[in-house]
């Protein structure tokens, strides 16, 4: 679902509608696997209303599943959207002006919102940006029910359906490798991952998500991601935002157009 | 996951950390932007830690049966396959995992 490639068709439903497609089925996973891990579906659902960052919400279905401590999982949520930092950078001039929009649109700053609203040109995008963030939430919202209902009838006596997550997940690397082709992180994981495992394997995604904390931050030399340079965002779904042209100049949360 | 309080710490957590990390930029900004440590983090750390959790759920499926973890192994690089040359998540993600059922009913 490339939006981009339809900037002449502005409406809120055909500007919607790809997210969608996207959203719902997606969703839907993600309430089906949450419910079906043992999770009750009015937690799914409090999820996607209140997180609303699918790949944290995915990964947190197994880290609950095995009951790891809270900072465990805060750390790898961290660590996890911490892409999303990069994104406010570049919408700091354009944000609605009225304080509830201002905090929902920064609150709802979803990869696929954030490629949506790039692609639009920045007067409509103030005018648009807080429908197009709601109706984009309402469709993960909804997909996420549906998929709760649906885990809640169905009993899935079927071995291996748990092999979706790793699937998401082997899909969400492969996304950030198309983003950025670096083999640093990867072997980072793998080797964090075995060291951590050889240490104490009831803790090794805690031990490996630290350790390659460590090694990332204190990776030598001017690397690929070392030096300044204007903001680059991760997407790891199919769109890159190209608008990227941060224009603000000071540290403010106030819009620049109030 | 029927720890109701557990559960509800840890979705608001989440949500306060995602929620934060969002809000940064539009706090703190220039700093953000100039900070390389931000930089290096953001661009390796998420490729890092999917593979993290590709390799731990990957390992704790191949608990379950005897074995070495051929059945996981091929299932995600038909998966890596198809999403690198479709890009279609969810065929990616469903055809991964009828392999892998096929693979564990041979």
């Amino acid at each position: 679902m490339d939006v981009r490639k339809a900037p002449a068709a502005l409406s809120l439903p055909s500007l919607s509608a790809p997210v969608a497609m996207g959203y719902i089925p997606l969703g839907a996973l993600f309430g089906f696997l949450f419910v079906q891990a043992g999770g009750p579906p009015w937690l799914a659902v409090a999820s996607s209303i209140l997180i609303y960052a699918g790949a944290a919400q995915f990964m947190m279905i197994p880290m609950l599943a095995a009951g790891l401590p809270l900072s465990t999982i805060g750390l790898a949520t961290l660590v996890l959207n911490l892409r999303h930092v990069f994104y406010g950078l570049s919408l700091l001039n354009t944000l609605p002006a009225h304080r509830w929009s201002r905090w929902y649109v920064i609150f709802s700053l979803t990869d696929e919102t954030y490629s949506v609203l790039t692609a639009l040109p920045a007067e409509l995008r103030v005018q648009r940006m807080t429908l197009l963030s709601a109706l984009n939430q309402g469709w993960w919202v909804l997909g996420t029910l549906l998929g709760a209902v649906l885990g809640r009838q169905v009993e899935w006596g079927l071995s291996g359906l748990d092999f979706v997550l790793a699937a998401l997940f082997a899909v969400l690397a492969v996304e950030q490798w198309r983003a950025r082709r670096d083999a640093f992180p990867i072997w980072v994981a793998v080797i964090a991952w075995g060291i951590a495992q050889a240490v104490w394997p009831a803790q090794a995604l805690a031990i490996a998500i630290g350790l390659s904390l460590v090694a990332v931050a204190v990776r030598p030399g001017p690397g690929p991601d070392n030096q300044a340079r204007p903001p680059v965002s991760q997407t790891p779904t199919s769109q890159t935002p190209t608008s990227q042209t941060p224009t603000s100049q000071t540290p403010t949360s106030e819009p620049p157009n109030r | 996951m029927n720890d109701v309080v557990y559960l509800l710490a840890a979705i608001g957590l989440m949500a306060l950390i995602t929620w934060l990390l969002r809000a940064l930029p539009f706090m703190a900004g220039h700093w953000l932007r100039h900070h390389p440590l931000v930089h290096k983090l953001g661009g390796s750390l998420p490729l890092a830690i999917m593979v993290l959790l590709l390799v731990d759920t990957a390992a704790s499926q191949a608990r379950h049966h005897p074995g070495l973890p051929w059945p996981e192994c091929a299932a995600v690089v038909v998966v890596v396959l198809l999403q690198w040359r479709l890009r279609q998540t969810l065929l990616s993600i469903v055809a991964g995992t009828a392999t892998y059922m096929l693979l564990l009913g041979l």
